[in-house]
């Protein structure tokens, strides 16, 4: 039965966004144009990381998690510079917040819309080529169930980030004693695959432990955001 | 003009989606080929092998396995026909195997784990004797017995061990592991078996020419040391010999080494011609000696005087046999034997002299000096067994392992073999001279003796599973050549009662798998997530009564149309 496999964990990987889609009122307001648009724009994005991390990043011959390796532009920190990279991520997200000409829509349907394609387009091109490939074998793991789970965490992450991201360059009147917080969030929303990869390495967690914490810390995010979002929305006295 | 657009446009976008459809279709073939074997374990099996003898089948006669692994500890009366049963060597019983065997019950395979220390190449000692002679029983059960389903042979490792250890606590559990339990997947992918078309046997021979004295017009005599080098036993892909006859094929270049170099210088060369012979096809009845023997010039061949055949000197401490054909009275086998017995004295060990007649209408060759008297040439056969070996027995079975070869006793037999040869061919016989003492310049080189003893024992050699120019034959062929004048070698078909298939060795795959009542249950735990994923949204985006309002919808208009 392993295409069996293969079929649950594509609908636990792919099945919430088309859910999220189907359920919240983007759906009548025909957002898929911004979604699209939104997938496009990661993309590129990816592709610019790809380039930066080929160029600027040295390999180790061994997976060590050392952050003050000495490489030959000096004491720079190999993490730092992946968490840097990043931050490349941010921008690409402030381009398709801020950037890109979307049709009427609210402010709260489109940063909704831009999470949901952005989150979308990273599931497709990070976890469909393993699931075709290894969950149709015969050989049975919990990995792709752990990998749906993750896709899961990862889609209220970006619609998290998106939320903040379209408080900081969409709303110009905010709480001045919000905005720190809005950033903290953001920042640390944004430097999630550093700290999973140094649970990961340094702490020596396994997968499902690092799954479950991120799936937590996803639903504290998204909670703290739509916290956020619903004080901006107040005016400010 | 706008229909002409129209039209146009329709023909663009049936063009593009034609020239889609190529692409389309390679993607699919592309995403198709991708291959499904990411085993989390392989392991190297052996078969075991199968033949024919006169047409009658023997052996395993099916080399591929797609069934779950079952271990002894199965509910008695469960069917076994879609399980690979899986038995380690040192909870064997003898006693299930043959009742398995005999009452033709339905097995989907047998999978026979052997301790690491049977490996070839394993040095690693203390194996106990008993798992030896039981491992020596199984084969010969194996061997004779006409076996409807696969056995493969694998040597325990980690991985194994955790396999059937979780396969043993399944079965003690009463599931039986079938598609819808779950368990362990064992997958061997190969093709059916083909017989061989005509296998080969190929002997080596080596010849050292004596000095003749000058005005001396007589042709001078040969002696010949023979040794079969070819081994059969129930894993083709195991079956290193090292005492049968690995040990004969060390003894043998040893002898010839010390020879060389008596003949290199011909102040010492002997009045004797020496042939030295490494012949295949011993297991079948000696088929190989029989053919090089024919395929000699007739003059040669009455130019020997006698032949010494090498078979299984690598174990023995005390006492060596000679086995003849002849009557003892005779008065060449006489002077064989009391050259024998002189150097045996000499070393400090006994030789026996057994008898054993031919009988010319039984085709069983049981040793190698019989094919010589078949054709009237005077031979003997050097060996530690005590009695003949029955067709097919003693021929490198699995448990004939580097182990138990001692070196002490190959150098033993080397030395009670050129001496009692050296002192007939200079003419020193009684007398009391060592011409290949130890610390001396012909002393035998006890790391020539142990490099390739450890050499073959690494080594499979069974003949119809050998090519035509396998490296252990141009091996063989370049080291006598360091010691021979003259090597030629002889090809020949191995014809005969005996037919062989090839697929001896294997990769089993070890697959972990679900069962389908999992997959089911999965499948309803996520059905029911995203289903209150969606309910979880509606409520909190648009309101209950939007929820409430989807389900409210069919039935609102049916009553419309109504």
């Amino acid at each position: 039965m392993t295409l069996f496999h293969f079929f649950n964990c594509a609908i636990l990987t792919f099945g919430p966004h088309a859910v999220y889609y189907s359920a919240t009122p983007l759906s009548e307001y025909d957002t898929l144009g911004t979604s699209v648009k939104a997938a496009v724009v990661y993309l590129a994005t990816a592709l610019v990381k790809l380039v930066c991390l080929a160029t600027f990043l040295q390999v180790s011959e061994t997976e060590v998690f050392d952050p003050y390796q000495m490489t030959k532009y000096g004491f720079q920190s190999q993490e730092a510079l992946k968490a840097m990279i990043g931050f490349i991520d941010v921008a690409g997200l402030y381009f398709a917040l801020a950037q890109l000409t979307h049709r009427n829509i609210s402010q709260n349907h489109k940063f909704q819309a831009v999470g949901l394609g952005w989150a979308f387009a990273d599931s497709v091109l990070h976890r469909l080529a393993p699931l075709w490939v290894g969950a149709r074998g015969l050989e049975f793991t919990w990995d792709y169930v752990l990998q749906g789970l993750e896709a899961n965490a990862n889609l209220v992450f970006t619609i998290s980030l998106a939320a903040l991201g379209s408080l900081m360059w969409l709303r110009k009147n905010k709480p001045k004693t919000l905005i720190p917080i809005i950033y903290t969030c953001a920042v640390i929303i944004a430097t999630m695959p550093s700290i999973t990869s140094y649970l990961r390495r340094v702490m020596g967690w396994h997968f499902p432990k690092v799954v479950g914490f991120e799936l937590m810390t996803s639903l504290v995010m998204a909670f703290i955001s739509c916290q956020l979002f619903i004080l901006c929305q107040r005016p400010s006295l | 003009m706008a229909e002409e657009k129209n039209s146009k446009q329709r023909h663009h976008r049936s063009m593009f989606l034609e020239s889609m459809y190529p692409v389309v279709a390679l993607m699919l073939v592309l995403v198709a080929c991708v291959e499904l074997c990411d085993a989390a374990t392989v392991v190297d099996v052996y078969r075991l092998i199968q033949y024919d003898i006169s047409g009658a089948p023997f052996g395993s006669r099916f080399s591929s396995l797609n069934h779950h692994a079952a271990s002894l500890s199965f509910q008695h009366g469960a069917d076994l026909s879609r399980s690979v049963l899986i038995l380690p060597l040192r909870e064997l019983d003898i006693a299930f195997v043959q009742d398995y065997i005999s009452q033709k019950q339905s097995l989907g395979g047998l999978l026979i784990l052997l301790p690491q220390t049977f490996r070839p190449g394993n040095i690693g000692g203390g194996e106990t004797q008993g798992l030896r002679i039981l491992l020596a029983q199984l084969e010969k059960l194996l061997l004779r017995s006409n076996i409807p389903f696969p056995v493969y042979f694998a040597f325990e490792n980690e991985e194994t061990d955790t396999m059937l250890a979780d396969v043993k606590k399944n079965d003690a559990l009463g599931q039986q592991a079938t598609a819808t339990t779950g368990g362990y997947k064992l997958v061997i992918s190969v093709s059916e078996p083909r017989k061989i078309a005509s296998p080969t046997i190929t002997n080596i021979q080596g010849w050292l020419p004596g000095s003749r004295a000058d005005g001396d017009s007589n042709q001078l005599s040969t002696i010949a040391v023979v040794a079969s080098y070819d081994t059969f036993g129930a894993a083709p892909a195991l079956s290193v010999g090292s005492d049968s006859n690995g040990s004969g094929v060390v003894a043998l270049l040893e002898v010839a080494r010390l020879f060389s170099t008596l003949y290199s210088n011909p102040k010492t060369r002997g009045r004797y011609n020496l042939l030295f012979a490494l012949t295949s096809g011993g297991p079948y009845n000696y088929e190989g000696t029989q053919k090089w023997l024919k395929s000699l010039d007739q003059r040669m061949r009455e130019s020997i005087d006698y032949a010494i055949c090498l078979n299984s000197v690598g174990s023995w401490d005390n006492e060596l046999l000679v086995h003849v054909s002849k009557p003892p009275e005779n008065a060449y086998i006489k002077q064989i034997f009391e050259g024998f017995s002189n150097v045996a004295e000499d070393l400090g060990f006994q030789v026996s002299l057994k008898h054993k007649k031919i009988n010319i209408s039984n085709s069983r060759v049981a040793w190698e000096h019989e094919q010589f008297s078949r054709l009237r040439v005077t031979a003997a056969t050097v060996s530690e067994l005590l009695t003949p070996p029955e067709l097919l027995e003693s021929a490198g079975s699995l448990s004939d392992t580097r182990q138990h070869v001692n070196e002490d006793s190959i150098i033993k037999g080397v030395k009670l073999v050129a001496e009692s040869l050296a002192r007939h061919i200079y003419g020193h016989q009684g007398k009391d001279i060592q011409i290949f003492a130890d610390n001396s310049s012909l002393a035998v080189n006890r790391f020539y003796v142990k490099s390739w003893l450890d050499g073959l024992s690494q080594t499979p050699r069974v003949a119809p599973f050998l090519s035509k120019n396998e490296p252990l034959i141009m091996a063989l062929k370049k080291e006598l050549e360091d010691y021979t004048a003259e090597v030629s070698i002889q090809q020949e078909s191995l014809d005969g009662i005996f037919t062989f298939y090839d697929s001896t060795k294997a990769s089993l795959n070890i697959y972990q798998v679900a069962s389908v009542t999992f997959d089911l249950l999965l499948l309803l735990v996520l059905g029911s997530y995203l289903i209150m994923l969606f309910s979880f949204l509606v409520i909190t985006t648009r309101g209950l009564d939007d929820l409430i309002s989807i389900f409210r919808r069919p039935p609102s208009r049916k009553m419309k149309i109504a």
